[in-house]
């Protein structure tokens, strides 16, 4: 490292995958509303699932091609994470839940091909996600059960003196869910996609060294980085599997309130 | 177009003998071929071990993050409920606490669901059953 300042350069900013980029400038009503690339990726995303969709069935064949057997198993996998959590009534919510995984898994996926921007990288998208099923929840919650809903706050057996408390543990805990719903995702997109361009960056570092010996080790960080690929494509499906999950798990309070 | 297929099926009618036992040929063919995979694959991940692992850290960073958010929400009330009350910082205090108590039920809530699944996946056989070293 004999000139600091190069090699400092030489290191590629990890942060700059994350930067939102105005691509269309929209102005409403004094409102920032530019179409950005985060923008663009979720367009590309959806219209990435629409259009798989539509293709896989479009045969409706009664032994399914390849792609539409990828199309059903992905129903079905849903299918089951809902009646599992929710039992049959709730494939009501089947369209949200399956719309839910399909855009995250999506959206992570793309965010795994070099140079892509990964929209849920962003705590904005992800508390916008977390707080669309929360709101759901508890419009369902209310319109279900009314003001029953709040048995959900108020445990069965629990002496009066410390029910307050309990109670108030309760609120917590559940205004908590859409935190800890939108953190888990976007840290997880945010820490893994910091991580692997910091490893890359490691390569090039140790390749724009002037002795030869530290040129020998740029494979090392290479195959930290050819692994590290491997457990984020398992980490994008894995937390589009959790949000999803939850989200289930979620609407499945609104749906029977009362542990 | 899924109309004109409908009916057609195997045509089970239609199949010579020959046609047929060819049939059932490639049918356990194809059961051993896939029996070998399973093994193989099973013998490369005992117990599916990379995917098990990344579900562990899975579970681990979703109870780390319920227990966080809570405590966040409890020590946001209160600070929020100072300011308008003038109370500072009794109730800051106070909320920070239940926060802490509300990322305990959190984290022992989802656990107790987690054992739930995970003693439905086993067949409530939790553990395996590991070969005796002792006697060969």
């Amino acid at each position: 490292m004999a000139d600091g300042a190069h090699s400092g350069s030489a290191m590629p900013d990890p942060i700059h995958q994350f930067e939102i980029n105005r691509l269309w400038h929209i102005d409403l009503f004094g409102f920032d509303a530019s179409f950005t690339n985060s923008a663009l990726f979720m367009v590309v995303a959806v219209a990435l699932i629409v259009g798989f969709l539509l293709y896989a069935i479009s045969g409706r064949l009664l032994v399914p091609s390849r792609l539409q057997s990828l199309a059903e198993t992905a129903y079905e996998f849903i299918a089951n994470m809902v009646r599992e959590s929710m039992g049959e009534q709730g494939m009501k919510f089947f369209p949200l839940v399956f719309t839910i995984f399909m855009f995250i898994f999506t959206v992570n996926m793309l965010g795994m091909v070099p140079g892509f921007f990964t929209v849920t990288s962003h705590v904005a998208v992800t508390a916008a996600l977390a707080l669309l099923v929360f709101t759901i929840v508890l419009l369902v919650g209310f319109a279900k059960n009314g003001l029953g809903f709040l048995r959900l706050f108020v445990p069965s057996g629990v002496p009066v003196l410390i029910l307050p408390f309990v109670t108030m543990i309760e609120v917590i805990s559940f205004i908590s869910r859409p935190i800890s719903h939108s953190i888990r995702l976007f840290a997880n997109m945010l820490g893994g996609h910091i991580t692997l361009k910091v490893f890359a960056g490691f390569i090039v570092m140790l390749l724009g060294s002037q002795s030869v010996a530290v040129n020998l080790l740029a494979p090392l960080p290479l195959a930290g980085a050819v692994a590290l690929m491997a457990l984020e494509f398992l980490v994008a499906f894995l937390q589009a599997y959790v949000f999803t999950m939850l989200t289930c798990m979620y609407l499945n309070d609104a749906l029977h309130p009362g542990h | 177009m899924p109309d004109e297929r409908k009916g057609e099926g195997p045509g089970s009618e239609n199949l010579s003998s020959s046609d047929r036992s060819n049939f059932e040929r490639r049918v356990t063919d194809l059961d051993k071929r896939l029996d070998n995979a399973r093994a193989h694959h099973a013998a490369k991940d005992p117990d599916g071990s990379s995917a098990v692992r990344a579900r562990g850290m899975a579970y681990g960073l979703r109870m780390a993050s319920e227990f966080v958010g809570a405590v966040l929400v409890g020590g946001l009330i209160g600070f929020g409920l100072d300011r308008w009350l003038g109370t500072t910082p009794w109730l800051f205090l106070v909320f920070f606490f239940l926060g802490f108590a509300a990322g305990v039920v959190n984290v022992t809530r989802s656990f107790t669901r987690l054992q739930e699944e995970i003693k439905v996946a086993t067949k409530g056989d939790i553990g395996r059953s590991l070969p005796n070293d002792d006697d060969d």
